[in-house]
């Protein structure tokens, strides 16, 4: 910063006379007469050239001493000057009078100089700038013509520079040839083969902050104020979200094959598996979180969703597996590996089709995109019309998206950006649903013959038993009007679709879509739709068979055609009737359960998400528009995620792959932003003993756990008193778990003998983790993470339990019994902490007063002060953290002191020797020490701050939807289970909350919710 | 454009003894400026002239001398200048008196001022000469002065060029 505004100083003062004085040698020349006649040339020149003469070329100020000799005269001069000088040397007498020629010198000299400073323009200002107002003139600065005479040689100079020349106008001319459609596309279809597009990108991009991430341009939040009212509409109306970035990963073999090798990488633990009857069915859409083959609990995968195709006759079953971008590349390497896919085989590929129209779009593309000058110059040649791209853009036509395995014949194919998926969430979603999609008609014969419309719909219609089918699923579909919420389906209800064309039966002015529940009052079939779901054979669409995808997706009338048609109605703004020429689209529509887990707003942010072929994007989103849903982005998706307390991907994941690589982008982003700050402004976090304020360091935390435990022996002593029943109580407990327990429960001595290894291990292996994050990377072998994330749904339903609160004891016993849980006693939590030595707990916090959580606030276990405070005053919002010394802040002042010793320096050698420091200068040091933030290695993170610390917040904020202070975050199991046990009854699962940027602790409930 | 206004004080160094251009440095003259306006205007005058008062320019073979002082309070230094009587450097002090050439508002007009000035004493020089070998001597200063200015525009050209 000073470097530049030193250069840019240097710059302006270069053609300023520097103050002339006699050379600093006292003794043999006092100064005679002679020695203060400068020779000719310049003052400056003679000095610089005593200085070298006398002072043994010691650092002089040359300064730019060619400047001064630009000629060969002037160094002749000189030479002539330094021959009289050494004359004048030789006189040692002062003389008694003045030399004219001397003094001619010296003012010639001088005059020289000035005229130097007043005649070249030092500031960086142009030269129409240092013109007085009155003479400037419209037009100066690009038309030399117009200055005064005198400065158009150098406005010329000027002009010619490279800096103020113009930007080189781009080879598209005009903008209305750049509109011009074919440029248009040529133009987009160019800037998404870096970053996927979605189909309604260029919708998103008017109207929302677009970012990039995981390769795709995503809408982040709307540019319009909406916050609170993006939040009305998932609680009383309909928010709609693009998910068409979400990737889908197609299986398609025998169920028992997928299922046996499926079965290695879920945990029935954790809920759900593949093998749910009814998510096999094809009835209900599952979700269930993946471990790497083989590795529950450790080696997280990621959330995922699934549906299976519903049986149709044929022994190969089909299965669509939905995750995010972020954990598509880990998943698919597992999957490929667990079914021993390996090679990409396109002669196998059923879908062979995709990839092809691909390549030939893509070919188009480029074989247009070359032509472009061709085809200008050539008139008569055909004009190729560039295709829009449809799908993922960035794919690589020559490489093959499907993997088959030879000894089961399993293909994987991934079918990202194949299929569009809609989020539509809130309570009104089915109205908007029932209001937009219409059931397409029956039709038994071809439009046009020579076209490929709808013949697959033709065919299908001729087969009476679908029709049947078809007639049955429009009948449900128009039933789901007469519900209230969706909520009211059973999760993850799958209902199969043909639908007509969207843009049919646009209304003409945007409306909201409400719901007529008189309509349905007494109808007896919508009660028997909340008893008894769709039934089975409804979650049949025609979206599973790839032709028909592609048939639909290419033979979509365009907008154009559309529009054209409506200009051509006899009465306009009529309905537009096509007949038989209407598209018909095969959907899928799969409700969203919302919030389950907990007690309050049960259903809270359920809605359908539907399912398109590609190509038809922004057929139905206008559609869905105009019935006045509000579109949302990926904030408001983590808003939904978090009013619903659920985790959401990648964020709170942070076992898995891309949850640490989120983390560690986050860090470095919030470090950038911190550092932004002017140094003052920054919080010192290490006097707020905050350690590390922007990265949760979960390895740390369950390590230091863990230490205190078997350090303090409070619960995890050798000797326990009922080693049997630990033991077996462990097994009963921990069913599945991890193997090294299960086999060392017969004897506790060598549960106690593995333990340690694990934890010397681990211990190890944390310190590496740490030091690896210190450097800021984190390589291969390290990503076995040291610690796990507890989702074992008995284990979290036992531990939810157990953190209640209760009033009196025997609510909590009947909670407890009702639940089937044990009270909590030594013998059930000690194998909990054997088996899960270093385990996160996912929990939610809701504050009991004031406080605003934010993102990497502490959890921290309340003192038992803290408590009777509490109870005694009603008001009080919590303890205050005493502050901390900042140990670091000599080190870092002593570093930045030398720091400034060494500009000096710089300086110095800048004013000494200035043609050599634009090349020092640059070398700019690297500084570690910031001042407010912990530098050396954590020290033990649990018990640095007086609370003893349990946790941090991954997400927090005020929650519109509960009214107060709510966060979301892990805890450490064993921290846990430690603050419950020594808690009293009726104040368990109380915490206390901190931000980063502030002493003050406040109380919040904690819960665990399953 | 609001600013700072500054009064440049362009001066000469008049004495009798030509050792005294050893003590032309930026500190001697203006620790003899300011203990001039510390005796003349006392502790009020010199704190209202040491506002951002420097020496901005001096040469010591032609004895001029550019300070700065603040607009408001150039009255005071005027005033003060000559008084000034000696130059002290390196325990050496030798009689001389400041001789105001110009008051102007930028450097820039000294600078004008100070060309134009040494112009004339050339040119004075010129006519007042006596011998032929003076006259010779001077005329061609006087010629390289402005052949200079020629030569160093054109050379500055290329240092222009060079770097950009």
């Amino acid at each position: 910063m000073s470097g530049a505004r030193e250069k840019k100083r240097a710059k302006k003062m270069r053609n300023q006379p520097a103050s002339v004085t006699l050379p600093a040698e006292p003794g043999p020349f006092p100064g005679g007469g002679s020695r203060a006649c400068p020779p000719s040339g310049d003052v400056r020149s003679e000095q610089q050239y005593q200085q070298q003469k006398f002072s043994n070329q010691s650092s002089g100020p040359s300064y730019r001493k060619d400047q001064y000799f630009p000629k060969g005269q002037n160094r002749g001069e000189r030479g002539r000057g330094r021959g009289g000088w050494q004359g004048g040397r030789v006189s040692e007498e002062m003389p008694k009078y003045i030399t004219v020629s001397t003094f001619a010198q010296a003012r010639a000299a001088e005059i020289n100089a000035m005229l130097k400073a007043v005649a070249q323009k030092s500031s960086n200002s142009l030269v129409f700038q240092t013109l007085p107002r009155h003479m400037r003139r419209r037009a100066m600065s690009h038309n030399i013509k117009r200055l005064p005479r005198r400065l158009q040689e150098i406005a010329r100079k000027e002009a010619e520079k490279a800096v103020h020349q113009k930007k080189e106008q781009s080879k598209t001319k005009c903008r209305k040839a750049r509109r011009r459609h074919i440029n248009l596309v040529a133009e987009f279809n160019r800037r998404q083969r870096k970053n996927i597009w979605l189909e309604t990108h260029i919708w998103h991009a008017k109207r929302f902050h677009m970012v990039k991430k995981w390769g795709y341009c995503l809408g982040d939040s709307p540019t319009e104020k909406s916050y609170r009212a993006c939040y009305r509409a998932m609680t009383k109306h309909c928010l709609l979200q693009d998910l068409s970035y979400y990737c889908c990963l197609e299986l398609t073999g025998k169920e028992n094959e997928l299922l046996k090798q499926l079965a290695r990488i879920c945990s029935i633990d954790t809920g759900l598996t593949f093998e749910e009857a009814c998510c096999l069915s094809g009835r209900f859409e599952g979700s269930l979180n993946l471990y790497r083959a083989d590795r529950y609990p450790e080696d997280m995968l990621g959330p995922i969703t699934f549906i299976w195709k519903p049986r149709d006759g044929s022994e190969n079953r089909q299965l669509w597996i939905w995750m995010h971008p972020a954990l598509k590349q880990d998943m698919l390497r597992e999957l490929k590996a667990v079914f021993q896919c390996s090679e990409p085989e396109e002669i196998y590929i059923p879908e062979p089709i995709t990839t092809t129209i691909q390549e030939e779009k893509q070919v188009d593309v480029v074989l247009s995109l070359g032509k472009k000058r061709k085809k200008e110059d050539k008139e008569g040649e055909k004009a190729v019309p560039v295709k829009k791209i449809i799908g993922d853009g960035t794919r690589d036509p020559f490489q093959s998206y499907s993997w088959i395995s030879q000894t089961t014949g399993i293909v994987i194919s991934d079918r990202t950006m194949e299929i569009l998926r809609y989020r539509l969430i809130g309570p009104l979603s089915h109205s908007v649903l029932t209001e937009t999609l219409k059931a397409a008609s029956l039709q038994t014969e071809v439009a046009d013959s020579e076209t490929e419309l709808n013949n697959w719909w033709v065919e299908n219609c001729k087969d009476s038993e679908k029709v049947s089918l078809h007639q049955r699923q429009s009948a449900i579909f128009e039933l789901l009007e007469g519900m209230s919420s969706p909520s009211e389906m059973p999760p993850g209800t799958i209902l199969g679709l043909t639908v007509g064309d969207p843009r049919v039966n646009l209304p003409k002015k945007k409306t909201k879509a409400m719901p007529d529940f008189e309509k349905y009052q007494d109808n007896d079939k919508v009660r028997q739709l909340y008893l008894e779901g769709v039934p089975v054979d409804c979650a049949h669409s025609f979206i599973w068979d790839q032709d028909i995808c592609k048939n639909v997706t290419e033979n979509k009338i365009s907008e154009q055609d559309l529009n054209h048609m409506r200009a051509q109605l006899l009465v306009p703004g009529s309905h537009l009737d096509l007949g038989p020429c209407e598209s018909k689209i095969p959907i899928l529509l799969v409700q969203q359960p919302g919030k389950m887990a907990g007690e309050d707003r049960p259903g809270w942010g359920s809605g359908w998400d539907i399912y398109l072929p590609k190509g038809w994007g922004m057929a139905f989103w206008i559609p869905f528009i105009y019935r006045g849903v509000r579109v949302g982005g990926l904030q408001e998706a983590l808003k939904h995620s978090e009013y619903q307390r659920t985790p959401h991907a990648p964020n709170d994941f942070p076992d898995c792959q891309a949850g640490m690589q989120f983390a560690k982008e986050l860090e470095t982003s919030l470090l950038e932003k911190f550092k932004r700050r002017p140094p003052a402004k920054r919080a010192n976090y290490v006097k707020l003993g905050t350690l590390s304020p922007f990265v949760c360091p979960w390895g740390q935390l369950t390590k230091n756990w863990e230490g205190r435990m078997k350090a303090s022996g409070e619960f995890v002593h050798p000797s326990s008193p009922h080693p049997e029943l630990c033991a077996t109580e462990g097994h009963s407990f921990c069913d599945s778990k991890a193997e090294v327990v299960k086999e060392a429960s017969p004897e506790t001595g060598e549960v106690e003998e593995t333990m340690e290894i694990i934890s010397s291990e681990g211990v190890l292996k944390t310190e590496d983790v740490i030091g690896a994050q210190e450097f800021g990377e984190r390589d291969e072998t390290m990503t076995t993470s040291d610690f796990i994330v507890l989702r074992s749904e008995k284990l979290l339903m036992q531990l939810s339990a157990w953190c209640y609160p209760t009033a009196g004891k025997d609510r909590r016993l009947r909670l407890i019994s009702r639940l089937g849980q044990k009270e909590m006693t030594e013998d059930v939590f000690l194998p909990i902490l054997m088996s899960y030595p270093r385990a996160l707990v996912w929990v939610n916090l809701s504050l009991l007063r004031k406080g605003n959580p934010e993102l990497h606030a502490m959890i921290c276990i309340p003192a038992e002060d803290d408590l009777v405070h509490l109870s005694k005053d009603k008001l009080f919002c919590g303890p205050q953290e005493p502050k901390h010394r900042d140990i670091f802040k000599h080190k870092v002042q002593k570093l930045k002191e030398e720091k400034k010793k060494k500009k000096k320096d710089n300086t110095k050698a800048l004013e000494s020797d200035p043609p050599s420091v634009p090349d020092k200068k640059t070398t700019e040091e690297h500084e570690d020490l910031i001042l407010g933030l912990w530098s050396d290695a954590l020290p033990d993170i649990t018990s640095h701050c007086s609370r003893t610390l349990l946790g941090y917040v991954t997400r927090g904020d005020f929650s519109l939807a509960a009214g107060c202070g709510e966060a979301l975050g892990f805890v450490s199991l064993t921290g846990l289970l430690y603050m419950l046990y020594n808690q009293p009854a009726d104040k368990k699962g109380l915490v206390l909350l901190r931000t980063p940027a502030s002493l003050q602790y406040r109380f919040a409930r904690l819960n665990i919710e399953v | 454009m609001v600013r700072f206004k500054n009064r440049y004080v362009l001066c000469e160094v008049v004495s009798e003894d030509p050792r005294c251009r050893q003590c032309i440095e930026d500190r001697a003259v203006g620790l003899a400026v300011r203990d001039a306006v510390g005796r003349v205007h006392g502790d009020y005058g010199l704190a209202c002239c040491s506002i951002s008062f420097t020496v901005k320019y001096l040469n010591a073979y032609t004895g001029t001398v550019l300070l700065r002082c603040r607009k408001d309070s150039y009255r005071l230094l005027c005033s003060a200048l000559p008084f000034v009587r000696q130059l002290e450097s390196r325990n050496q002090r030798y009689p001389c008196s400041l001789n105001t050439l110009h008051v102007g508002g930028t450097i820039r007009t000294c600078q004008k001022f100070l060309i134009q000035y040494n112009r004339r004493q050339l040119l004075m020089l010129l006519q007042n000469c006596t011998n032929e070998e003076e006259r010779r001597c001077i005329q061609k200063s006087l010629l390289s002065c402005s052949l200079t200015e020629e030569h160093s525009q054109s050379g500055d050209e290329e240092d222009d060029d060079g770097p950009e």
